[in-house]
């Protein structure tokens, strides 16, 4: 197998992705475009009027807005953890997703803090965070470890483009198709890697040591965020294990997210060949062990409260069961024992049953999110008396939740870009894979040539 | 003509309407259903300066808690001796309605046979507001406060008398009540009562009180509202307090401004790690680039 | 022709002496009605808490109070409060049997800080501690705890614990991200949700002491009126009370006073059996309650106020209660 021609055969392949936009992709883009354009509306209106255009009031200081930043941040950390275990396990099945996880993870991380951003009073003040740090503060903490994070996987995600840049760069030098400032970002962005075994054993020690770096920073981030929970004395909020519970629903949450990915990029871009149902399947048992895990922790969570019966878990309990109790159902029973009922059976992990699996996963895990955020707030240790009426309940207005769906239209039209850049399946790493396979066939059959 | 001029009486009579209206609704309404209260007493101090207040204020006539207090007005307060009037001074009312003067302690009266003082304060009143006086009769006596350790145990010693033509001391024959106090940040607070028997009184001091931070203890002795001698007051220092709390610095706290030290130590160890990792990233792309770059220069060549 | 010329003459002079008159009377009334509403319009400026005064010839005339803080002469700048007043620990007491919701302390304290109506930084709950017991009513002014969470989780360092015990809020620090309102378990704290026009006000300099102009986007609570003390006065709540239920004072010197009545902490606290609230959360509040024993008055006479109040009170179960029983 000529190494080159290959390339040039996977280029041929993949790049009508990146070049053409057929239609159903502008209509995409077009929709996605006009949900942010809301989205900014509603920015503005809430900048110029300030945090009254939204639902938090005096007792529920924190809303959708926290709930998103909670629900985004841990996509991003099972990006990362998946991404870093799926490098040591050599599978096969790892490159076809691998960079849809990469793109995840990032994505997730430059979203989630922009809602955090909404929810701050004063954004005019923004710089105070540096210049008069509080490290007792665990905000603090956090936004130091989401910054080191979103670098740690930034660069990473940079480090996975690089060998996919140099194929492009060297298919579209003769290619007259490709525009100029194309053939001009890839040679930049490629910064010379040519593919030569030192530079090849170079850029894959540091990938593999990235790995490494990003699963820690990952744990050491996601825990802070918890951490910003527990560590008040708050009822519902003060658990010690809030920091395992936090991971392991992000894990839940980011395979879910995975799994929907991979079914829309599979579909759009007919991708059937490298994205097989062997990954549903993989990912369908990794989504049933980690819900079986989620499960487990919720479970404990709010059995020991009700267990316990301590007068303020009783209080939070009666609010989850009695205001919010279909979302409740939903989030904690529905969302996890359904798909643990459909991931159960061998039969049912087909490509489609898995992704409706994913998406009451993520629906499920975002209503446990806004569950352990609000109802604590509805319920503090003296009642809320002696306040207005509107005081008391929270409910999100047109605001917060046309900035939600900005967030997410955010997300997925900066994932369709990207895409546009650089192909979804890592092209080096097929040719990496073929090479080993081909090097395997060659130890067990050594082929004689005759010359 | 006629018609005519009747059009400008109108106009003129609606114009002289507004105008006089227009400045009644200027002014604010009257007092006329206000009772005007004066009251006068008078305050012997701790330096024996003599302190003369007058209270002149306006009472609702329906609703006895709405009161008004009487601004500016000027109050004049002399000494009588049967027909004489001696000015002793003047003053204006405050916001508060608090007409004061001070008379040194060297002030010279005019006593009658028993000797007493008889002050009085006077409001001279105008068309809308009647004149308004109160008169007192004070003894003048002096009250002396020592607090003195004796035995060990510290005790608070009063006396009060009166100086005759001789300058000599003349303790008090009757009893009269005297209240001691502790002077406090806010207020004074009681710390015993009790009736001064042939110009004397004695007080054993409570052993815990703390006083300020330094120790120090003021001890004010008072009588409070004598019909004869008024109301007295004298105080007293002494570093009789028993502060012992050890101010605890709290430093390095989680609450203070300044971390736990093991934070920051923690914190550098986690920074430094991750951002070394990165920069050793960062220099091997660098390190890859420059080989790609001399690879080129190589095969272009 | 010389007869109709003067009658001619005479009429001209008459008019013109007519419209003279007429000129000059509507422009004084049309002077005294503009200065008159400019006059007003002085008056209306919000500068000021009003009071009334008699003056000396027996009318009544509403003045401007003076400025109760003495700023600008007095300011405490934002540095400079984060230093307390100095050797003072200071302490709150407040008597449960005495209270009757006379909501005096609330009102004063919305005066003093320029609050909205239905912002109060003193809230009177309604507090029932088990189903056996009568319930009481509770003010719960900021407890400004000893080992606070809220000054624990600032990220900017914009609240903070002085010497003296208080906590108090640098509203030009603060940067609105509510992580105190969140963490304090007393519910003490309120936030600015939007801009009002008191805000606007820049006739007296900020100082953290007094909290006012406050500021869009920043988080307030109760301060233990700190510019009051430094004259020697009571805060405004302790000042308002009725029936002396606010005992304020110095730890150091033991000493606590509402108005009336002086007494040493340590007496009062260990005599009636002084208590903090929520005592195991280890916050170590600054605020000390004596137990709702020997009432002064019966529950009902705690409901004589605004039904827009009383609606705040709608879910204690006690209240329902009279509600049917149609007590209130």
């Amino acid at each position: 197998m000529n190494i080159d021609t290959r390339k040039r055969e996977l280029v041929k392949e993949l790049s009508p992705m990146l070049e053409k936009s057929s239609l159903l992709s502008k209509i995409w883009i077009a929709a996605l475009i006009s949900i942010i354009l809301v989205g900014l509306y509603a920015f503005v209106l809430q900048l110029a009027n300030g945090h009254e255009v939204t639902g938090m009031r005096d007792n529920v200081v924190w809303g959708i807005y926290i709930v998103n930043f909670i629900f985004f941040v841990c996509l991003s950390y099972s990006g990362a953890f998946i991404a870093g275990v799926l490098h040591f396990f050599e599978t096969p099945l790892k490159n076809s997703i691998a960079r849809i996880v990469e793109i995840t993870t990032v994505l997730s991380l430059i979203i989630g803090p922009v809602f955090i951003l909404l929810c701050i009073g004063r954004l005019d003040r923004l710089y105070y965070l540096f210049l008069y740090p509080r490290i007792q503060s665990p905000i603090s903490w956090d936004i130091i470890a989401i910054l080191t994070d979103l670098i740690g996987c930034f660069v990473y995600l940079y480090l996975t483009f690089i060998p996919d840049l140099a194929i492009l760069r060297d298919a579209s030098k003769e290619n007259a198709e490709v525009p100029n400032w194309r053939k001009k970002m890839y040679r930049f962005l490629a910064i010379g890697y040519q593919g030569t075994p030192s530079q090849h054993k170079r850029l894959h020690k540091i990938i593999r040591i990235m790995s490494v770096m990003i699963i820690a920073m990952a744990i050491v981030a996601y825990s802070v965020l918890a951490w910003i929970f527990s560590l008040t004395v708050q009822p519902g909020w003060n658990s010690t294990i809030f920091a395992p519970y936090f991971i392991i629903s992000g894990l839940y949450s980011g395979i879910a997210v995975i799994i929907i990915a991979m079914y829309i990029i599979r579909k759009f871009y007919k991708l059937e060949k490298y994205i097989t149902k062997i990954h549903f399947f993989a990912g369908g048992v990794m989504l049933l062990i980690i819900s079986l895990l989620y499960g487990y922790f919720t479970f404990s969570e709010y059995f020991s409260r009700w267990f316990s019966h301590k007068k303020h878990d009783v209080d939070l309990l009666n609010t989850l069961f009695s205001r919010y109790f279909w979302q409740f159902i939903f989030a904690n029973y529905f969302g996890i024992l359904m798909p643990i009922a459909i991931l159960f059976f061998k039969k049912l992990r087909t490509v489609k049953l898995v992704t409706i699996a994913a998406i009451i996963s993520v629906l499920g895990i975002w209503l446990n999110k806004y569950l352990i955020v609000v109802p604590t707030l509805e319920t503090p240790y003296l009642p809320i008396q002696d306040t207005r009426a509107e005081f008391v309940h929270y409910t999100a207005t047109w605001v917060e939740w046309s900035l939600s769906l900005t967030g997410i239209a955010a997300f997925c039209l900066f994932f369709t870009l990207i895409l546009k850049f650089v192909p979804a399946i890592p092209m080096s790493g097929i040719i990496d894979l073929e090479k080993g396979k081909q090097s395997k066939r060659e130890k067990n059959n050594p082929i004689v040539t005759e010359f | 003509m006629k018609i005519n001029l009747l059009k400008y009486i109108k106009i003129t009579s609606f114009l002289v309407a507004l105008l006089l209206n227009i400045h009644s609704n200027a002014q604010e309404s009257d007092a006329s259903n206000y009772n005007m209260s004066f009251e006068f007493k008078t305050v012997k101090q701790h330096d024996n300066s003599r302190l003369l207040e007058a209270s002149f204020t306006g009472k609702n006539k329906e609703d006895r808690k709405d009161v008004i207090p009487m601004f500016d007005a000027e109050i004049k307060f002399f000494n009588v001796l049967n027909e004489d009037e001696v000015l002793l001074g003047a003053a204006k009312t405050s916001q508060a309605g608090i007409a004061q003067i001070t008379l040194p302690e060297n002030q010279k009266y005019l006593t009658d046979e028993d000797g007493n003082i008889n002050l009085v304060a006077r409001f001279e009143g105008n068309v809308n507001v009647e004149e308004s006086s109160a008169e007192i009769v004070v003894k003048n006596i002096y009250l002396e406060l020592n607090l003195e350790e004796i035995d060990s145990v510290k005790t608070v010693l009063v006396s009060a008398f009166t100086i005759d033509e001789l300058g000599d001391k003349i303790p008090l024959e009757e009893e009269i009540d005297i209240v001691l106090y502790v002077q406090g940040m806010l207020s004074k607070m009681k710390i015993a009562e009790g009736s001064i028997s042939e110009g004397a009184y004695e007080f054993e001091f409570p052993t815990d009180l703390p006083g300020d931070v330094k120790g120090d203890v003021t001890v004010f002795s008072i009588i409070e509202g004598h019909e004869e001698y008024g109301t007295v007051i004298q105080k007293k220092n002494a570093k009789w307090g028993v502060f012992q709390q050890q101010i605890k610095k709290t430093k390095n706290t989680l609450w203070s401004s300044a971390a736990p030290i093991w934070m920051y130590v923690v914190l550098t160890i986690l920074l430094v790690g991750v951002w070394a990792n990165y920069i050793y990233t960062i220099i091997n792309l660098f390190i890859i680039r420059k080989e790609g770059k001399d690879l080129e220069l190589e095969t272009e060549s | 022709m010389k007869k109709k010329q003067t009658e001619e003459g005479g009429t001209d002079r008459r008019k013109f002496l007519k419209l003279g008159l007429m000129t000059s009377l509507t422009a004084i009334t049309g002077a005294s009605i503009v200065t008159s509403l400019a006059a007003q319009e002085e008056e209306k400026e919000p500068t000021g808490e009003m009071i009334r005064l008699l003056t000396p010839d027996g009318k009544i005339v509403e003045v401007n109070a003076s400025n109760i803080n003495k700023y600008p002469e007095a300011l405490i700048t934002p540095e400079e409060s984060r230093k307390g007043i100095p050797d003072r620990k200071f302490v709150m007491v407040i008597d449960l049997a005495k209270c009757k919701n006379a909501r005096k302390c609330v009102e004063e304290c919305q005066k003093a800080h320029k609050l909205d109506e239905h912002q109060e930084f003193m809230k009177i709950q309604l507090i029932q501690n088990h189903e056996e017991g009568q319930p009481y009513w509770f003010p719960k002014p900021c407890f400004h705890c000893d080992e606070p969470p809220c000054v624990i989780v600032c990220p900017t360092g914009a609240t903070f614990k002085r010497d003296d015990g208080i906590v108090l809020i640098n509203n030009e620090r603060c940067i609105g991200c509510k992580f105190c309102v969140t963490s304090c378990p007393y519910s003490a704290r309120q936030f600015n949700w939007g801009h009002k026009e008191k805000f606007d006000d820049k006739s007296q300099p900020y100082s953290p002491e007094t909290g006012v102009p406050a500021a869009e986007g920043t988080v307030m609570k109760c301060d233990f009126c700190p510019d009051l003390l430094r004259q020697g006065q009571l805060p405004h709540c302790a000042k308002a009370c009725p029936m002396g239920v606010i005992y304020f004072g110095d730890k150091n010197e033991d000493i606590v006073t509402n108005g009336e009545e002086t007494v040493r902490f340590s007496q009062l606290i260990n005599d009636r059996g002084g208590y903090r609230h929520l005592e195991h959360l280890g916050t170590k509040p600054n605020v000390y309650y004596l137990p709702a024993v020997n009432r002064q008055f019966p529950l009902e006479r705690g409901f004589d106020i605004d039904e827009e109040i009383k609606e705040r009170y709608k879910d204690v179960p006690y209240v329902q209660e009279l509600k049917k029983q149609g007590k209130i």
